[in-house]
């Protein structure tokens, strides 16, 4: 454990009420009162069909919510659920929450429930979003039986997703992360996933843990120490995810998923150095699924910022990129909507252009993330004009397609990662 | 004459639960007797019991342990005779031990001459003693208790060619409660008992004495008009006798036993046990409290019988599938413990022998709302044999000594009527009274001491109940109050050491007194009250203004 002071006294009282436990189930919440009530049910529903025996105990861990999301948590009766699910609950089903500060932040969120986890001794512990409205009864059986079961460490989850949703991911972080550390999770950055009380453990006393990278994403840190640590990972279908909203900030998802990625690289050099290939990831149920529900996005718009960007931040760019990226950028700016292409090959070298230059830190590396944020949406709008007509299997060979690009080039990673800029 | 004692003595009472043919052999036939039980009361006044229920001593073809009585007015021959219960009668009084005895009154062994009579003819005047039938398909809502061994709860009988009705083994037809004189006649069974001198009846199977069609044929209203008629001969002609209903039902079915207090006086609380253990094992109090508050008030002279074991299967009736799979993977994992919808074992294999279990809920048991019934055998830590058939492995012996037959019998171990438990565990050698006695850390001189402590004070027998609800949940603590008496009872389900805050802001400026050893503990302020529990551990306060 690391040495700084968390959890308060009032929490620690509710802990010691508690005991030990089987399972930990952690809400990191902030102001999420519309979304929460359902998802507690489901909790509730999960652990009376698929875990009546093991003790389990859900936490809270707020972020200072002011809509009363914690009383919502600890109000929602047990005894509804098994009355209207039909299935008696053996024993007490404590829900405890906590505030562990005045404002969001995803790190001490996830450090409140693992240190619970670990001072409980849980063999589990399973971190569900509080806005997943479409979670069912069966995630924390899919989460929590691969670590009972099966033993493993990390359970990422696989969704089922409409063929435009989870860009960043499609586009970034899964070929990216499959790359480097060639390990094929699809969601590297999620928000449910189950860690063993072991791997939660070994994380909270890990070094890195203060270090900029856990500090904006630790989930995808999380899923990094799995993979190098060689703990064991799988993957578990759970459903369908809630599309997220549109108009949340792209720059703030990037900067707590790609950020974390690049950094962690630093780190870790030793170890993706010298992967060459990418391991499969057991699966529970399909590896992925993709529904083709009609969505409407402004293809003309999402250009219009692209090439917004390419034009304001050139100097940036010169500072980042190699000097052909950057004339290919500039070319593809100058292209209509109708042949505008940013191809693959393209774009793992602009990512990993990206990469190196992050780790030299050759401006603010805040700064390089966010110069990111256009060319994604320059790789975005490639991915969806190429796919707009495309069924579920061209979609997902599309993705294998961009995975296989990023792996094929990861020896210009490691070239550009040893220049000097 | 029956033991004087004051109204409502069966709420303060200890009952020790025993069958004559187990306890002492006296003629060295290697079958129990009662003269052997007379000599053994010293025993059992010893340990601090006020009442002793005797199991079917009747005469019977003992194919379901006595509970087939072919003779309702003497003993069986194996026991020894009618002058020997009236002997034991008197030393048992003569000891201030009442004595409850059983009335098989739903049925009879088909032994029976009034079965005999029944069956010889249709125009025969005891035909309509017993329900016989046509057809096998009446009464189809009816469930089939001993679903290991009935097919149905109709039988053929071939001399009369014709079904009868039977809710227990076939060999053991139900009497017909709707015939006046089936009435009557068990009336008169019972008073011959009670002229004796009886102190009480434990009335078993009642919830089946009539039959309806389109019902379950259980808990009927006529079954209670009988109950209540029993009821007002018995506080007529004798006042003071207690009547004990065995009736495994959810406590909301056997709220109507004691109706408005004319009915029983007492009713097993049978779905609390199985919870108790359940609790114990989930290290939560969750089952207990939850049972208890589905627990209706029942009328002041009325009273809960509690039992942690007795002659029978831990019963899994009155549970829900997910509770009996929990309670057979964690009690029973050898499939032979099993019967029909229980568990086949005594107390102390149950708990794996573990003292700290043991005691934790047998202080449950002597604390919690109700009479406490003492299984013989329990109080030493006997074990079972599960390779005896039926419920027979609860059944061994009572193990007196590390002596020939365990000091039971004299007889050839060959001719015992059960062979003894006599594994290294739980044999006769290692568990017995004569080395119990010796020590006073033995589970017997524990049992003697808690017995004492209960006997101490009248409000665990006859106090109210108020559950605390620490939040640490494996922590179960209550309050019982009678007059000005208020004890806090404080129990650890749990294996590993607890914390727990009580809210006793209620009682602010009381001192605790712990009731075993006395010692004081601090005063009652504004702060919740802390303490610190060891594996298993419970404590009994009694608290002083002072």
């Amino acid at each position: 454990m690391a040495e700084e002071v968390l959890l308060n006294d009032e929490f620690l009282r509710q802990l010691m009420n508690v005991g030990e436990v089987d399972i930990v189930v952690g809400l990191p919440t902030y102001n999420n009162a519309k979304t929460i009530e359902p998802v507690v049910r489901a909790i509730q529903a999960g652990i009376l069909k698929c875990f009546p025996r093991e003790r389990v105990v859900i936490i809270g861990a707020d972020g200072g919510s002011q809509d009363g999301t914690r009383d919502l948590v600890t109000g929602i009766s047990i005894d509804d659920v098994w009355r209207a699910s039909k299935v008696y609950a053996l024993r007490t089903l404590p829900v405890v929450t906590t505030e562990y500060g005045h404002g969001p932040e995803h790190r001490l969120a996830l450090r409140t429930i693992l240190s619970a986890a670990d001072l409980l001794r849980a063999r589990a512990c399973v971190v569900i979003s509080p806005d997943s409205t479409t979670i069912e009864a069966d995630w924390l059986q899919h989460l929590v039986q691969p670590i009972y079961k099966e033993d493993f460490d990390l359970v990422a989850p696989v969704y089922r997703r409409q063929k435009f949703a989870g860009l960043l991911m499609r586009n970034l972080l899964y070929p990216m992360t499959r790359a480097v550390y060639g390990s094929g999770i699809r969601e590297p950055y999620a928000s449910e996933f189950a860690i063993s009380g072991r791997l939660a453990t070994d994380f909270l006393g890990n070094e890195d843990w203060n270090g900029d990278g856990a500090r904006s994403g630790p989930e995808i840190f999380v899923t990094i120490m799995a993979i190098t640590g060689k703990y064991k990972v799988c993957q578990s279908f759970l459903g369908v995810k809630p599309a997220q909203d549109r108009s949340s900030d792209l720059v703030e998802a990037m900067r707590r998923t790609v950020g974390p990625l690049f950094s962690s690289l630093d780190g870790k050099f030793g170890y993706w150095s010298s992967v060459t290939s990418c391991q499969q990831v057991p699966a529970f149920g399909p590896q992925s699924e993709v529904t083709l529900e009609p969505l409407t996005v402004d293809l003309a718009r999402i250009r219009e910022m692209f090439v917004t960007g390419v034009g304001e931040l050139d100097a940036v760019f010169k500072s980042v990129l190699t000097e052909s990226t950057l004339a290919d950028l500039r070319r593809i700016a100058a292209l209509d909507l109708s042949s505008f292409r940013y191809p693959a090959e393209m774009w793992a070298k602009t990512v990993f252009e990206f990469a190196a230059s992050y780790h030299k830190s050759v401006i603010s590396r805040d700064h390089i993330v966010q110069a990111l944020v256009p060319l994604y949406r320059g790789r975005a709008l490639t991915f969806l004009l190429e796919n707009q007509e495309a069924s579920a299997e061209e979609v997902e060979r599309s993705v294998e397609s961009l995975c296989g690009e990023f792996e094929r080039l990861k020896p210009y990673l490691l070239e550009v990662w040893g220049e000097r800029k | 004459m029956q033991l004087k004692r004051e109204a409502g003595w069966y709420k303060d009472t200890i009952i020790y639960q025993v069958h004559v043919r187990t306890f002492f052999d006296s003629n060295g036939d290697g079958i129990g007797d009662f003269q052997g039980l007379a000599q053994k009361l010293d025993y059992l006044q010893d340990l601090g019991v006020d009442a002793i229920w005797l199991m079917p001593f009747f005469p019977s073809p003992l194919r379901d342990d006595g509970y087939d009585i072919s003779d309702y007015r003497a003993v069986h021959p194996r026991y020894g005779t009618l002058e020997d219960f009236k002997s034991f009668l008197s030393v048992a009084h003569e000891r201030g031990l009442s004595v409850i005895i059983e009335l098989v009154a739903n049925h009879t062994s088909d032994q029976h001459p009034w079965f005999q009579e029944s069956r010889s003819s249709q125009q025969n005047p005891k035909r309509d003693w017993y329900v016989w039938s046509d057809t096998d398909t009446r009464y189809r809502g009816t469930r089939i208790i001993f679903l290991d061994t009935e097919m149905s709860n109709w039988a053929w009988d071939p001399i009369s060619k014709s079904y009868y009705w039977h809710r227990f083994f076939s060999h053991q037809p139900d009497l017909n409660f709707d015939n006046p004189a089936v009435r009557e006649e068990m009336w008169q069974v019972m008073k011959f008992w009670l002229d004796l001198g009886v102190d009480g009846f434990r009335l078993d199977a009642v919830p089946y004495l009539i039959e309806r069609e389109g019902t379950n044929c259980e808990n009927l209203p006529e079954t209670h008009e009988i109950i209540r008629w029993l009821r007002k001969r018995v506080d007529d002609e004798f006042p003071g006798t207690m009547l004990l209903a065995e009736a495994n039902q959810w406590p909301a079915d056997l709220r109507p036993y004691f109706g408005n207090g004319d009915e029983f006086h007492m009713a097993f609380h049978f779905p609390l046990m199985p919870r108790m253990f359940m609790g114990l094992r989930l290290e939560d109090r969750k089952p207990i409290t939850e049972i208890l508050q589905q627990t209706p008030d029942i009328p002041s002279t009325c009273q809960w019988a509690i039992f942690l074991r007795n002659h029978d299967e831990l019963t899994l009736e009155m549970v829900t599938d997910i509770e009996r799979d929990y309670m057979y993977d964690i009690y029973a994992t050898d499939k032979s413990m099993r019967l029909n919808l229980g568990i086949r074992r005594r107390l102390a294999p149950l708990l794996d022998n573990d003292r700290r279990r043991i005691e934790l809920m047998t202080g449950m048991l002597m604390s919690l709302p109700g009479t406490p019934i003492i299984y013989y055998g329990d109080e030493i830590g006997m074990g079972d044999n599960i390779h005896l058939g039926d419920r027979n492995g609860v059944r061994t012996p009572m193990q007196w000594s590390g002596g020939s037959n365990g000091g039971f019998s004299t007889a050839d171990p060959e001719i015992l009527y059960s062979p003894l438990i006599s594994n290294p565990l739980y044999g006769y050698q290692a568990v017995n009274v004569q080395s119990q006695k010796r020590f006073d850390h033995s589970l017997l001189s524990w049992m003697k001491q808690i017995i004492r402590v209960r006997r101490s004070t009248p409000v665990f027998g006859s106090g109210s109940i108020e559950f605390l609800y620490p939040a640490n949940h494996r922590v179960l603590a209550y309050v019982r109050k009678l007059g000005k008496e208020t004890v806090l009872v404080v129990n650890n389900l749990s294996s590993a050491a607890q914390a727990v805050e009580l809210d006793l802001k209620q009682y602010k400026g009381n001192i605790l007194i712990e009731m075993f050893g006395k010692n004081i503990f601090p005063r009652i302020g504004d702060l919740p009250y802390l303490l610190t529990m060891g594996p298993y551990q419970f404590y009994w306060f009694r608290l002083r203004r002072i």
